[in-house]
């Protein structure tokens, strides 16, 4: 099953008469790694709330498969499309295994059946934290309850045989809790996704895993997209000067892949 | 098999309802034997012949029958309350009293107690419901302005809304204690008495009405579990999963209000059960909304007939407001539940 396309057409959106987005449109990939850049304050996250359908925008839309988000009901658009928010906390006692099967809560009424706890198995197991089922939330490290959170949300779009759907995971920030490690380890997650059709969008920080990981990079700069670069994306410094306000040299290493170092 | 050990649980909690019920129905300023508890039971049902005592089955079928259930229905809407708020407001310190639901509405029906309720032209036509009405729209005033001060871009700030639950609630006290100032003696003294919380003045047709609200908010309530549960992930995490944050956070308050509302209209503020019964649930097993509705309201239900049993024990043949005895009970175990929540805190 392909992943969604996903359309984002002339996107703005103003809070109290200020400008957070410009006209944003986005081309993505589908069923592809689609990463946001661009330094803080330059609207990734309220452009991710307006693709998950979260935020109305002011003016423009977004289509998954030509559908308005807006237009879409939303138990089906939660079985359809996931996101990863940057830190969830939680302050009661529920269990690592509660927390998990919260994903699989579009897919039944009342009570989870079979195939609903073995999704959330395989869930935990695919980050690693099957261990971890037992504990309660609130116990773990900031990193282990991140990796809760991506146990859930690929629950939530889990793929079903029997009823394929055009699948969207939307990540804000995934990488920013965890260690090296888990970085990779959450890439290599993604990009298992991927290869089963999932679309991916995502904004990250780290500039270096963005160029080795993206097949699409959309550069963001004061709520207005600088630049759209593909794989492989080799960014110049008057690009990196222009959205990032530093200066940045390419390094190759030893395995031909590139690597940019900063300066001011 | 989680599913089948929270059934067991239930059956445990409701079999300790039934004994707490049955030893309410005994206890009082008359003493009613257990057995002959079992017998009027018998007799209203047609099962038993009639007996000889028809003037303590008369005291038992109007006065003491109607108390231990509109008791039992408070109970068991506070500790509903008390787990939705919390759930609701995401924050374990929450309760219809803290949050100047309770407060509120013991104002509105204040307000028809001392002026009447053909004094106001919403309240006439309302006649005899005008009580619970009144108690409705105040208690539901009062909860939405704590609620919208306290609530800030989706999140409810801890402080704000204490803040705002002291001043709602400071604000609500002085109204009814002006009430009961310029009200002339007996409903001043009826007003003072049921500020306290009290069950002497239950009856049928104000059992009958808590009940005819309570049950079928329960059952919705009930339903909400998965919902209450997704929402502890916090609003916008709640809607990526298909729920509509706002609507749910505001029609379970309408609802909860209501109960609230009407059950403080019959029997007064009744302080710290709310607070209290789901922090015991979270003890037996988990804050799994799916469990931690229905046991609190079985929980709350059982613990107020006991309360209630010690209100008419400890000074008979006279009795004491419940919410004295609530209030005694609960203040200290709050302040251990707070304590408890330190040392959470600090590892």
């Amino acid at each position: 099953m392909a992943g969604a396309a996903l359309t984002v057409e002339q996107i703005d959106y103003a809070v109290r008469g200020k400008a957070l987005l410009r006209g944003v449109s986005l081309d993505l990939l589908a069923g592809k790694v689609n990463v946001i850049l661009g330094p803080n304050g330059a609207g990734k996250s309220t452009l991710l709330k307006i693709v998950s359908g979260r935020l109305k925008p002011t003016g423009g839309r977004v289509l998954y498969d030509g559908e308005d988000v807006g237009q879409i009901d939303a138990a089906t658009l939660a079985r359809r499309r996931a996101f990863l928010s940057q830190h969830v906390e939680i302050d009661a006692a529920v269990s690592v295994g509660t927390v998990a099967m919260m994903g699989r809560y579009p897919h039944f009424a009342r009570t989870p059946g079979h195939r609903d706890r073995d999704i959330v198995e395989g869930a935990l197991a695919l980050v690693g934290i099957a261990h971890l089922r037992d504990r309660l939330y609130p116990t773990l490290s900031g990193g282990e309850q991140q990796r809760v959170q991506l146990a859930r949300v690929l629950a939530q779009i889990w793929a079903d045989e029997s009823a394929p759907v055009r699948r969207t995971l939307l990540l804000d920030e995934p990488l920013a809790g965890l260690d090296i490690q888990h970085q990779l380890q959450l890439l290599d997650v993604l990009a298992s996704l991927t290869a089963e059709g999932c679309t991916i969008l995502m904004t990250v920080h780290d500039l270096n895993l963005a160029i080795e990981r993206g097949d699409r990079l959309v550069f963001l700069r004061d709520g207005m997209v600088a630049d759209t670069l593909d794989r492989p994306a080799t960014p110049d410094d008057a690009l990196i000067r222009r959205v990032f306000d530093v200066g940045a040299t390419m390094l190759t290493g030893a395995d031909g892949q590139a690597a940019l170092r900063f300066h001011r | 098999m989680r599913g089948l050990a929270w059934s067991r649980v239930q059956l445990l909690l409701a079999a300790a309802l039934l004994l707490a019920v049955l030893a309410a129905l005994c206890t009082g300023a008359f003493f009613f034997p257990p057995a002959q508890v079992l017998r009027f039971a018998g007799q209203s049902l047609g099962l038993v012949a009639e007996g000889e005592d028809t003037f303590e089955r008369n005291v038992f079928l109007m006065l003491r029958l109607p108390r231990v259930l509109l008791c039992g229905l408070t109970g068991a809407t506070l500790g509903l309350s008390g787990a939705l708020m919390q759930g609701l407001f995401r924050n374990p310190i929450v309760e219809p009293g803290l949050a100047g639901t309770s407060s509120g509405a013991a104002l509105g029906a204040s307000i028809v107690l001392v002026f009447g309720g053909e004094a106001t032209a919403i309240t006439a036509p309302l006649g005899a419901a005008a009580v619970p009405a009144m108690a409705f729209a105040g208690g539901l005033a009062a909860t939405m302005l704590v609620y919208r001060i306290a609530s800030v871009f989706g999140k409810t700030d801890v402080l704000a809304l204490l803040l705002a639950g002291i001043a709602v609630n400071a604000a609500c006290n002085a109204g009814t204690g002006f009430l009961s100032y310029i009200a002339r003696d007996p409903q001043a003294r009826s007003i003072t008495f049921w500020n306290l919380g009290t069950f002497t003045t239950a009856n049928w047709p104000g059992t009958a009405l808590v009940a005819a609200i309570f049950l079928p908010c329960l059952l919705i309530v009930l339903r909400q579990g998965k919902a209450l549960n997704a929402l502890m992930l916090g609003e916008d995490d709640a809607a990526y999963l298909g729920l509509d944050p706002d609507r749910l956070v505001f029609r379970l308050l309408v609802l909860n209000t209501l109960i609230v509302s009407v059950a403080t209209a019959m029997v007064g503020v009744i302080a710290f059960v709310g607070l209290i019964v789901p922090h015991m649930v979270r003890l037996l097993r988990s804050s799994d909304h799916r469990f931690l509705l229905p046991a609190s309201a079985l929980i709350g239900a059982t613990l107020m007939e006991l309360v209630d049993v010690l209100a008419r024990l400890v000074i008979r043949p006279a009795e004491l407001p419940v919410g004295i005895i609530t209030a005694l009970i609960g203040a200290p175990l709050f302040l251990y539940i707070l304590l408890l929540h330190r040392r959470r805190l600090a590892g």
